[in-house]
């Protein structure tokens, strides 16, 4: 299934008063593979929630193929059969099996049962994790709970991921495993992958990185010695600046 | 059926919220039950305090708390036998919880000439006389082991066993007779008397005599055997009112305890619900999940609610030896009601709980840590 094409414009949010995010503008290709960077309270969460049709932008428009994101007034469909969420915190429901986590999704589109049991373990399958199918979250480490988490955004088919700080708080190892597999996943599925993160090892696993400094976000380079605030903001349809080069580095 | 099953399941991994939930509810239904069953008792226990022929009637005040603490004047007795249709009058006075080793036992005063205590029949010995003896009931007599000559103490005053009756009427069987004026001084009620019995005229019906009386003395409440006369009496007036200002006030406590677990057990997880909605869940998809634990949490609670509700009221009632009063009689229907109660509570106490759980922004609970 291929992925999204996302279009972000003049977008602006404020949260009790104060702009958090002011006027965002950019566009990402089908099937882009994209960082999102910035120190903490740059806004990276707020930007990935509207994009997920999670929260409403104060203004601005946000185009995710040619559904109008910024307009739904019933985001229900739009969550759950185009985007695949990755919270900071998994958030996953302690009392569910890793395979009924993986499940949920699926259970609110009415996917008959059988056909739900075996998508979900194809899933558990692909992050590497079929043998815990049967395992609470409480007994599963960090990382494993990520996976399991990334395997509930895919259970919906996804044609954007957002991922928001996946690897928050995950050691080095973990975390290079979490980059593995979300490229592999961009490369079997064709998805869109958008992610948030200050872990500087991701940009070696994208091909494009946006950067955001108080609620302002411009594009900046993929050189990981590369930290200059001052990078110009990039023009709303920038042409095709992007090669699809396979993620894997 | 899959969602009631993932319900299920999903309570029973949850065991100790689960169980404090259903307990919550429990304890709102529990609360409905002992007070049902112990108002439900009082009423249906009233009418069996005096045993009266089908021409006769008792007299009580009219807004006494319940006929034992009526209190009437003894002039009201004089007035009554002057009365057209009326044959006799007789006050009598009741003592409850006097009685020594028989907390539930009644102590009547009585003239040992009037008309109600020439009906006793004697098993053994013979009416009392004087200030120093009593007559004991047959019920009582075999509670406490008595016989003609033995000893029997009513309100610290040791009086002697005259005789043993027997009438057929639990109240008056379980209890004992001593006279008027002493049971007057014992309780207090000097120039007083707890009701008056009354006998009417064979050419007068029961229900013109009733009329009669009602008109001629508003104040009193009339209650008579058979008929309507004692339920739209005792039950009609004072108790039913009582047991109805208790079902009201059952329900609230009952009805805001189950509300307050709900909302406490949704309140804590709204991350959960944030979580649902955010990959994809519908608002009264949510809701109907909440429900589903709402509903199926008050049917255990409403169980155990039961069963400690009866339990409860049962034992509450012996503690406070007020069994004779008040037993809790709990039918079929009464447990079927409370079932349904709190099965609806459950649904009621769920709605607002799952209104809210379905209405939670997912962007900010999601973005709490
Ligand atoms: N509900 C809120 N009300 C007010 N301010 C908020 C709220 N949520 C986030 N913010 C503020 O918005 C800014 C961006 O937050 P966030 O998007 O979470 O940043 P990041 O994910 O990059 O750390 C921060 O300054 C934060 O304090
Ligand atoms: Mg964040």
């Amino acid at each position: 299934m291929p992925g999204s094409k996302v279009e972000v414009e003049e977008l602006t949010r404020a949260l009790d008063g104060k702009v958090v995010l002011r006027d965002v503008s950019f566009l990402i290709e089908p099937g882009e593979l994209v960082a999102l960077t910035g120190p903490s309270g740059s806004g990276k969460t707020t930007l990935l929630q509207l994009l997920g049709g999670l929260d409403r932008p104060t203004s601005g428009r946000i185009m995710v193929d040619d559904i109008a994101v910024h307009a739904l007034r019933h985001p229900t469909r739009y969550r759950r059969e185009v985007v695949g969420f990755v919270f900071q915190l998994h958030h996953l429901l302690p009392a569910l099996t890793a395979q009924e986590n993986v499940e949920l999704p699926m259970v609110a589109a009415h996917v008959p049962r059988r056909e739900r049991h075996e998508r979900a373990r194809e899933l558990l399958d692909e992050v590497g994790l079929l043998s815990r199918a049967a395992s609470l979250p409480s007994s599963l480490s960090g990382g494993e709970r990520q996976r399991i988490a990334i395997a509930r955004a895919l259970a919906g088919q996804p044609r954007l991921i957002l991922a928001d700080e996946p690897t928050g708080s995950l050691d080095a190892l973990a975390t290079e495993r979490i980059w593995e597999l979300l490229a592999s996943v961009r490369q079997r599925h064709g998805s869109t992958i958008l992610i948030a993160s200050h872990d500087r090892g991701l940009l070696q696993h994208v091909e494009r990185n946006l950067a955001i400094r108080e609620g302002v976000v411009f594009e900046q380079g993929l050189d990981a010695n590369q930290s200059d605030p001052d990078a110009e903001t990039p023009p709303p349809s920038g042409g095709d600046p992007h090669d699809h080069a396979p993620a894997n580095a | 059926m899959t969602t009631l099953l993932q319900t299920l399941e999903a309570l029973e991994r949850r065991p100790m919220r689960t169980f404090l939930t259903a307990l919550g509810t429990a304890l709102g239904i529990a609360t409905i039950v002992a007070l049902l069953a112990v108002s439900g008792g009082a009423q249906a226990s009233a009418s069996k305090f005096l045993n009266l022929g089908s021409s006769d009637l008792g007299l009580f005040q009219r807004d006494a708390a319940d006929p034992t603490t009526s209190v009437l004047p003894l002039a009201l007795v004089s007035e009554l036998r002057h009365t057209r249709g009326i044959q006799a009058a007789t006050p009598l006075v009741l003592l409850v919880g006097a009685v020594h080793r028989a907390p539930g036992a009644i102590a009547f005063g009585a003239y040992p000439d009037s008309f109600v205590t020439d009906r006793y029949v004697f098993l053994a010995g013979r009416m009392f006389t004087g200030d120093r003896q009593v007559a004991v009931g047959s019920g009582l007599a075999a509670q406490l082991h008595l016989q003609v000559g033995d000893t029997l103490t009513i309100a610290h005053h040791r009086l002697s066993v005259s005789g043993i009756y027997h009438m057929g009427v639990p109240e008056q069987d379980d209890g004992a007779v001593i006279a008027f004026g002493l049971a007057q001084k014992l309780a207090g009620k000097e120039g007083e008397a707890t009701t008056v019995a009354v006998s009417l005229a064979p050419t007068v019906s029961r229900s013109e005599g009733i009329k009669t009386i009602s008109r001629r003395f508003p104040g009193l409440l009339i209650l008579g055997d058979g008929v309507n006369a004692p339920r739209t009496g005792v039950s009609g007036v004072l108790l039913s009112r009582l047991a109805l200002v208790l079902a009201v006030i059952a329900l609230v406590i009952g009805g805001v305890g189950v509300m307050n677990t709900m909302l406490m057990s949704v309140l804590e997880r709204r991350t959960e619900f944030a979580l649902l909605a955010a990959v994809g869940w519908s608002g009264p998809q949510i809701a109907m999940r909440v429900m589903a634990e709402g509903i199926l949490t008050s049917i255990i609670g409403a169980g155990l609610g039961l069963l400690l509700g009866v339990v409860g009221a049962q034992l509450l009632v012996g503690l406070l030896g007020a069994s004779e009063y008040v037993a809790p009689n709990v039918t079929a229907w009464d447990l079927g009601q409370a079932l349904l109660v709190g099965v609806l509570l459950g649904v009621l106490g769920g709605m607002y709980p799952a209104w809210r759980a379905a209405r939670l922004s997912p962007a900010k609970v999601l973005a709490e840590r």
